[in-house]
């Protein structure tokens, strides 16, 4: 029994030790990036510190450590391959300084033992259920046989287990008339009771005829057969909940420790936030990264999927709240915007976008001067000196030069709009008519949106000015003048493209199959111009 | 049945158990040096002193270079014996180098200073000279050959004695491949 429990500790001990094993070798392919800083920490992670016990160059906060680092990076900087780099250090400090040592020589045996204890457990595994079942099936077929002695010893066994048959049958016909058993029960144990006594009866029958001494009746051991049977049945379940139990353990450990043992950046939690959901802080800053690089090339529906992604991890990310209040803004949705910012300031009440963004938007709709006042002059004490600074302690004297415009501004919002735009110059306008084809004319969405826009460059590109009509009335004629000029300062002339969008949902930011678009067929036009007529068309069928 | 099953145990936990023993009788913090026997990687060193020097300009000179820090406890033992073992060598064609690593220069000087080191000292803020060297240990010495090869190395704390016997190997282009260990040694 001793050595049946042994194998079945060392492949319970197995099979925990090398589920894990196992596992990380499937997940421990890690992104790469050709980044210098990043390349220097994958190469640091790789090796092992000089002064520590068992932490990597890259986890290291030793003095030695952070030279290493520098070294690895300035090896780096200087073209070297990161293969190069690490037999760099191979060659000062020997294979001892990879946490990972080449497979050769006496690390084969390292490299070579889960495979080895895998084996050793397949074959454990192999040999303990050979072992069962061929017990289970002696057991069934014979029961008596394999405790049974041999010899002259063998028929004094049998005879007392005939004996101790008959004291159990005798039980178990007292307890069935005591009603203690159902019929059920009594028929399929007495049923196997009578199978055990036949195979008994016909090993003596079997045996050379000697004198049969009578049953001994005190050799008997009255059990209940009832409890042996349900032992055996337990142990059938028992085992296959261990087994699973055993399978579960491997499988959590697995997932758990390559979790928390991987490499990890700073700022990156312990499991990688496997539990809790949120998504460590690496990706949100790749994702934000994203984002600003498709702002810059002006591909804004890129960087409304991106921000969006940041704001479904993070709903109160300051950044991509204060873009996505741009964007709005820069789309005509002052109230979105507003809420936006609202709510990146409330998440940091200095955020430099934010406070810039909201300042501007409440500047140019003529809202609450002295806030927008309040909010530029904090963000224009953040920023340092260069043209955007510039820009804005001009629209800044701007606004002291017009302080009536402001004082007037909470009472008058239209006025405060029109002497903030006055600001911008007065150049011109450009206008014209624009229609939707008559087949689509019926079909329109009464909650439909139409904007007119007009761009320095053509496709996409920040706009320069934009005009947002609730409930167009088709043909709708249109102008557009420095009044829609989206940020103060800009200046509305030159050659602009002009395009329109009927947006079916009224969010420019969202694109539906059913939007309408069209644009100038001759841009792009000068401020001044008229007739500049558009046609509407289904904007799948459009080339944006 | 239970003598093989004995035997069958014993042939898993065995070497098991050999490969644990193993594993304990090894300091798991000493760092074998592939350079022993490899040409000694060159540098030059500014010293306190305000000169410079430069070891590949050392050939046919036994050369003996010394890591350590003014906060090393085995440096401060070991720093009145090199210096006396660098008075009674000095004329004998061996040059003496110490490299301060792991530390500021001011401590350095303080420390040169306070142990009337005499030998050309300098300080390595960057670290690339016992990166070089595959230092890891506090104080660390090497003894380079007239060829400029590297002879032996030395972790811990290095008594006077040894210094002079190496050197007087090192002239003679013997080389040790085992490393010397000095019983005391910084704890890292």
């Amino acid at each position: 029994m001793s050595g049946e429990k042994l194998t079945k500790i060392l492949v319970a001990l197995l099979l925990a030790l090398l589920t894990p094993h196992l596992l990380t070798y499937s997940l421990s392919a890690a992104a790469q990036a050709p980044d210098i800083e990043q390349q220097t920490h994958e190469i640091a992670a790789e090796l092992r510190c000089p002064v520590c016990q068992n932490l990597s160059v890259a986890d290291s906060p030793s003095e030695l450590a952070v030279q290493m680092r520098a070294s690895i990076e300035e090896q780096l900087r200087q073209g070297k391959s990161p293969d190069e780099v690490k037999q760099f250090f191979v060659s000062k400090y020997g294979d001892w300084v990879l946490l990972a040592p080449p497979a050769k020589g006496f690390n084969l045996l390292l490299w070579l033992s889960p495979a080895i204890a895998a084996l050793c457990g397949v074959i454990l595994v192999g040999f303990a259920i050979r072992r069962w079942a061929r017990k289970r099936a002696t057991q069934a077929a014979d029961p008596a046989a394999l405790q049974a002695p041999a010899g002259e010893d063998r028929r004094d066994f049998l005879v007392g287990e005939q004996a101790r048959l008959e004291a159990e049958m005798k039980e178990l016909d007292f307890d069935f008339q005591a009603g203690k058993l159902s019929d059920a029960d009594y028929a399929a144990l007495s049923g196997e009771l009578k199978l055990q006594a036949a195979g008994v009866a016909k090993q003596i029958t079997a045996m050379p005829q000697h004198a049969l001494q009578p049953p001994a009746l005190e050799h008997a051991k009255p059990r209940t057969t009832a409890a042996a049977t349900e032992r055996r049945g337990l142990r059938n379940w028992q085992l296959a909940t261990g087994a699973a139990f055993l399978l579960l353990l491997g499988l959590g450990l697995g997932v758990l420790l390559t979790q928390s043992v991987r490499s990890r950046d700073s700022g990156d939690t312990m499991t990688g936030d496997f539990l809790t959901g949120t998504q460590a802080a690496g990706p949100q800053e790749a994702t934000l990264a994203r984002g600003r690089a498709a702002i810059e090339k002006g591909d804004f529906p890129q960087a409304i999927e991106a921000f969006k992604q940041v704001l479904t991890s993070d709903p109160n990310n300051p950044e991509a709240l204060s873009y996505m209040g741009i964007m709005l803004s820069q789309a005509g949705h002052s109230d979105g915007a507003l809420t936006a910012f609202d709510r990146a300031l409330a998440a940091d009440p200095n955020f430099p976008l934010a406070l810039w963004g909201k300042g501007m938007l409440l500047y140019r709709s003529g809202g609450d001067q002295a806030e927008a006042r309040r909010l530029l002059e904090k963000v224009s004490g953040m920023m340092p000196a260069g043209p955007e600074k510039t820009e804005l302690e001009n629209v800044l004297s701007q606004m002291s030069q017009s302080p009536a415009a402001a004082k007037s501004a909470a009472a008058k919002p239209e006025t405060a709009a029109k002497s903030a735009a006055g600001s911008a110059t007065r150049t011109g306008q450009i206008e014209g008519i624009i229609d939707v084809d008559a087949k689509l004319k019926a079909n329109l969405d009464a909650r439909a949106v139409l904007f007119i826009i007009a761009r320095p460059s053509r496709g996409g590109g920040p706009p320069l000015a934009v005009k947002k009509i609730p409930a167009p009335k088709f043909p709708f004629s249109y102008s557009l003048s420095a009044q829609d000029v989206m940020m103060p300062g800009a200046v509305f002339s030159g050659k602009l493209y002009v395009t329109a969008r009927l947006d079916k949902d009224g969010d420019p930011l969202t694109q539906s199959p059913e939007d309408l678009a069209g644009e100038y067929n001759k841009n792009p036009v000068e401020v001044g111009s008229k007739r500049i007529d558009i046609l509407l068309a289904p904007a799948r069928s459009q080339a944006r | 049945m239970p003598v093989r099953r004995l035997a069958i145990t014993f042939a898993i936990i065995l070497p098991l158990l050999a490969l644990l023993a193993y594993g304990f009788f090894r300091d798991p913090r000493y760092i074998p040096s592939p350079l022993v026997g490899k040409p000694a990687p060159a540098f030059s060193l500014q010293l306190f002193s305000g000169e410079k020097i430069d070891v590949s300009a050392l050939r046919g000179k036994v050369v003996f270079i010394n890591f350590w820090a003014s906060w090393c406890p085995p440096c401060i033992a070991e720093a009145k014996e090199l210096e006396s073992a660098w008075r009674r060598l000095k004329d004998q064609d061996v040059v003496f180098i110490g490299v301060e690593i792991q530390d500021t220069e001011a401590n350095g000087r303080g420390f040169v200073k306070e142990f009337g080191i005499t030998y050309p000292n300098g300080a390595d803020p960057t670290g690339k000279i016992p990166i070089d060297y595959g230092v890891w240990g506090i104080p660390e010495s090497f003894f380079v050959d007239p060829d400029g090869r590297i002879v032996y190395k030395h972790v811990g704390a290095i008594g006077p004695a040894l210094v002079e016997a190496k050197s007087a190997e090192a002239r003679r282009r013997i080389m040790t491949t085992k490393e010397g260990k000095g019983e005391y040694q910084s704890i890292r």
